[in-house]
C-alpha cells in the first residue's frame, strides 16, 4: 500500500474514526488532535503495515492507542453521570440559553429522543474501564470481530470476549436500573424532560412510541434492550445527524462537569 | 516407585478433588482442608481475566459480597463472604502466575486457586483452602463449613466463564 492508497482509505473511514475517538473522549477538540495525530503516524508507520489485518483495523489500532495515552491519566466517569449534569445544568443558566440558541439557530440544531439516547450512552459508557468501553464501541457500534478487536487492543481473543462480556452486563444493569424509557421505576427521564423544553408543541409519548427500544420495553430480554439501544447508536453520527450541533453542546457541558466533579 | 505406594497416591489425590464440582473436606487436629475441582470449557484467560478482577467479583460469584483491592502479587485485598457477611478478610495475594496459579491468605489461612490447561478447550479448575496452626482447635467449631460454598464457588465460575466463552463471535 502507498501513501495515496493510505489516505484514500483513510478518507473513507474518517468519519467512523472521528465519531469512536468523541465517544471515548467526548472532546471535539481532542478527537479532532487525535484523528489528526492518526493520520499522521499512519503515514510515518506506513512501511510496517504488512496486511496482517484490514488497514481498518489497522488505523483504528493506531487512534485507540493514542486515545488510551491521551486517557490514562483521567478518571473514569460515574454510573449517575447524567444525574450529576443535571444538577449542574440546572444551576447554570448560560448553559440554557446557549442551548436554546443552538435549537433556534442552528440547522443542527433539533432535539431528538433517539440522539439523545445515544448521547446518554456515550456518558454512561464512560463508566467502564476504558478498555471495556473500547471493545464495546468497536463490537457493537463499530462492527468489529472479535479477532479485529483483538488486534486493535493486543489483547487475546479470550480477553476481549470477557471485557465484551462484563461491560455488555454492567450496561444492562446500569439501563435497566436507571432508565425509564425501558422500565417504568428507572430514576432518569431526561430525554423525555429535554424533549419537553426542546419541543414544546411535540407531544412526546407519540415521538417515544416510535422507538422500537421503548415499544419492546416490556420484553423481559434485557440483552435484546441493549441490541435495540445499540442499534440506535449506531445509526446515529454525533457529527452529522440534524441534532448534532445540540448534543455537542451538552457533551462539551458534561465533560466540563464530569472533571470538575472529579478533581 | 512401588506400585502400591503409587495407587496410595492416587487415591490421595482423588480424594482431595473427589467428583467433578463437588468439595471435600479433610479435617485434621490443626487444620482443615477444603478442596474443590471441575472442569470448565473455556480459555483460562477466561477464568483467569474472572478470577482476578476484584470489582467484577460479586457479578458473577454468588458467595462473594465484595472483593476491594487490586488481584495482583503482593497486593492486600479486602473480601466479603457469604458465609460470615460481617466480618471483612484482610488477604495478601501471594502468589500469582498468570493464567496458571493464585494464592491468597492471612496468618490463619489460605486459599489457592489452579488452572490446568487440558485437551478440547477444557480448563481444569482446582480450589483449595486450608486454615489451620497451633490455635485452630479452639476456634475451628466456631468455623462454618466450607463446603457448599466451595461448590457454589465452582459452579458460578463454570457458568460465567462458559457464558463469556460462548459469546458473540
Amino acid at each position: 500500500m502507498n501513501e495515496t492508497q493510505l489516505n484514500e482509505e483513510f478518507e473513507k473511514i474518517r468519519p467512523q474514526l472521528k465519531s469512536y475517538i468523541l465517544r471515548i473522549t467526548t472532546s471535539v477538540q481532542d478527537t479532532e488532535d487525535i484523528v489528526q495525530d492518526t493520520w499522521l503516524k499512519a503515514n510515518d508507520k506506513l512501511h510496517t503495515f504488512k496486511g496482517e489485518s484490514s488497514i481498518k483495523t489497522w488505523i483504528f489500532a493506531i487512534a485507540s492507542n493514542l486515545a488510551k495515552d491521551h486517557l490514562r491519566s483521567k478518571k473514569r466517569w460515574v454510573e449517575n453521570v447524567t444525574d450529576i449534569c443535571k444538577e449542574a445544568a440546572l444551576g447554570n443558566p448560560q448553559f440554557f440559553q446557549e442551548a436554546m440558541n443552538i435549537r433556534m439557530n442552528s440547522p443542527q440544531g433539533n432535539f431528538e429522543i433517539k440522539e439523545h439516547i445515544a448521547f446518554c450512552f456515550t456518558c454512561v459508557s464512560k463508566s467502564l474501564p476504558l478498555e471495556q468501553q473500547i471493545c464495546l464501541l468497536l463490537k457493537e457500534v463499530y462492527d468489529f470481530a472479535n479477532s479485529e478487536i483483538a488486534i486493535i487492543m493486543d489483547k487475546t481473543v479470550a480477553m476481549v470476549k470477557y471485557y465484551l462480556h462484563t461491560s455488555r452486563a454492567k450496561m444492562i444493569q446500569i439501563f435497566d436500573g436507571r432508565c425509564s424509557l425501558i422500565n417504568q421505576e428507572g430514576i432518569c427521564h431526561q430525554c423525555t424532560e429535554l424533549n419537553g423544553i426542546f419541543n414544546p408543541k411535540q407531544k412526546t409519548q407519540e415521538e417515544l412510541i416510535k422507538i422500537q427500544m421503548v415499544k419492546s420495553a416490556d420484553n423481559p430480554d434485557k440483552e435484546y434492550l441493549f441490541e435495540l439501544r445499540m442499534d440506535i447508536v449506531k445509526g446515529l453520527d454525533p457529527f452529522e445527524s440534524g441534532a448534532a450541533a445540540l448534543q455537542l453542546h451538552h457533551l462539551e457541558h458534561n465533560r466540563k462537569v464530569m472533571e470538575d466533579y472529579l478533581k | 516407585m512401588k506400585p502400591f505406594l503409587i495407587i496410595l497416591m492416587l487415591m490421595s489425590t482423588s480424594n482431595l478433588f473427589a467428583q467433578d464440582g463437588k468439595a471435600t473436606t479433610i479435617k485434621k487436629t490443626f487444620n482443615r482442608q477444603t478442596s474443590v475441582s471441575l472442569d470448565i470449557q473455556a480459555d483460562p484467560a477466561i477464568i483467569w481475566a474472572l478470577l482476578t478482577n476484584a470489582s467484577d467479583f460479586s457479578r458473577w460469584n454468588s458467595t462473594v459480597i465484595s472483593i476491594e483491592g487490586n488481584i495482583a502479587k503482593g497486593e492486600k485485598i479486602k473480601l466479603k463472604s457469604t458465609l460470615d457477611p460481617e466480618r471483612t478478610f484482610k488477604l495478601k495475594v501471594k502468589e500469582f502466575e498468570a493464567e496458571k496459579k493464585l494464592v491468597w491468605g492471612d496468618g490463619k489461612g489460605k486459599r489457592e486457586y489452579t488452572l490446568q490447561e487440558k485437551e478440547g478447550g477444557i480448563t481444569r479448575f482446582f480450589m483449595t483452602e486450608k486454615i489451620g496452626g497451633l490455635m485452630f482447635p479452639l476456634y475451628a467449631g466456631f468455623i462454618p463449613p466450607f463446603d457448599e460454598a466451595f461448590e457454589q464457588f465452582a459452579a458460578d465460575l463454570k457458568r460465567e466463564a462458559e457464558l463469556i466463552q460462548k459469546g458473540k463471535q
